[in-house]
């Protein structure tokens, strides 16, 4: 019994030490880390929302795993950036989704796409991809783009699963 | 202590002797830039895991040391980890899984177990900058004829910055010939045999010569 207690003693006296230092350099580096996520997504943050500021959320995940980033807009909102494959299984399509603080959509923005021209790139021409979110609460539907049905339900999987994540958040 | 520090590069080099930390050898060998990085990681973790768990080895109870082993080395694995994020970007993706994995690489562990454990502090951290230098010095061997091979030329940045180009070099007469098959892990094995090999032949050669 005494064995046990000094072996407990010791490992917990370790990990304590272990977790000091751990914290200690997370201290100095974690602003450091947050400043260079934002920094590789700022140019496409400020065409969202020009002359907000962001910090950067970390420790969340969509159920989906669609989300790659996600980013605070001080007193305006949220902007979620995923990545989801539509028809062009070699280049992903990339999102980026504007939110206001109730998680009612503001913008929607394609960073990268490579869908079949006439067929699914119909989803973000003539504002189509904004006509059909901008505006949309956490819980309200989407009709699919038909004749672009492959990627119209790629870009609405990602949009939705990010939207159950930002419930989370918002809470 | 000279021969424990020599006996990290031929004799029993990690990689080529010992054939330990093979999974992150072969996975991370792309490019110069990739193996000078993880080689500075792990040289720094082995050093570093070694001389606290020798400092320790008095104190630290027979039944429990592993787990204390493997507290100490995620610690610094963990803090290395964090700095190369923080300072090192570029580094920090192109290694990706593999920096956090140096925590299960048999070389620190195995250094720790079989010669950390036993030894005083000094002969701990010279052993760790011996085996660690001896693990950079295998990947660069591979990296280096990868990269050469794959892209025909050598091309190096500087680590906390990646636009800052250091050198590089290509050698025209090998672009039209470039194996793409060597970036990927098939060459990484035909290269890592080929070196073995020629490793276990100088070995043999002076365990011979020594017989004599």
């Amino acid at each position: 019994m005494k064995k046990a207690l000094t072996l407990v003693l010791f490992l917990g006296i370790i990990s304590a030490i272990a977790g000091l230092g751990v914290g200690a350099v997370n201290s100095i580096t974690a602003p450091l880390i947050e400043e260079r996520l934002l920094a590789a997504e700022r140019e496409n943050l400020e065409l969202m929302f020009p002359g907000a500021e962001f910090s950067a959320i970390e420790g969340v995940s969509d159920e989906g795993g669609y989300v790659t980033g996600v980013f605070e807009v001080v007193n305006e909102g949220y902007a979620v950036k995923m990545e989801t494959t539509g028809y062009s299984s070699s280049t992903p399509i990339i999102l980026l989704v504007g939110f206001d603080n109730d998680g009612v959509i503001t913008n929607v923005m394609a960073l990268q796409e490579q869908e079949t021209d006439g067929f699914g790139s119909k989803v973000f021409e003539d504002d189509n991809i904004q006509s059909a979110y901008v505006g949309k609460g956490l819980d309200d539907t989407v009709d699919l783009l038909s004749g672009a049905t492959v990627t119209s339900t790629a870009v609405q999987n990602a949009i939705t699963s990010a939207q159950a994540m930002l419930k989370d958040i918002i809470g | 202590m000279w021969n424990n520090f020599k006996n990290g590069f031929i004799k029993e080099n990690p990689v080529f002797g010992l054939y330990l930390g093979m999974c992150s050898t072969l996975a991370i060998s792309t490019s110069l830039n990739n193996a000078v990085g993880m080689g500075v990681c792990v040289t720094l973790v082995l050093i570093f895991s070694n001389v606290i768990i020798s400092a320790i080895r008095k104190i630290t109870p027979d039944e429990i040391r592993i787990p204390v082993y493997i507290v100490v080395i995620a610690t610094l694995v963990t803090i290395v980890e964090m700095l190369v994020h923080a300072f090192m970007p570029e580094l920090y993706t192109s290694l990706g899984v593999f920096l956090s994995l140096i925590v299960v690489n048999c070389i620190i562990l195995g250094r720790a177990e079989a010669f950390a454990s036993k030894n005083g502090v000094v002969a701990s951290a010279v052993d760790g900058l011996g085996m660690g230098l001896g693990y950079t010095f295998a990947l660069l061997l591979i990296s280096v004829v990868r990269e050469l091979l794959a892209t025909g030329g050598i091309a190096f940045y500087n680590p906390f910055d990646a636009t800052q180009q250091l050198f590089a070099f290509s050698l025209e007469a090998l672009k039209p010939y470039t194996i793409s098959l060597f970036s990927g892990s098939v060459g990484a094995f035909l290269t890592f045999a080929c070196f073995a090999a020629l490793f276990t032949w100088i070995r043999s050669r002076s365990s011979k010569k020594e017989a004599k």
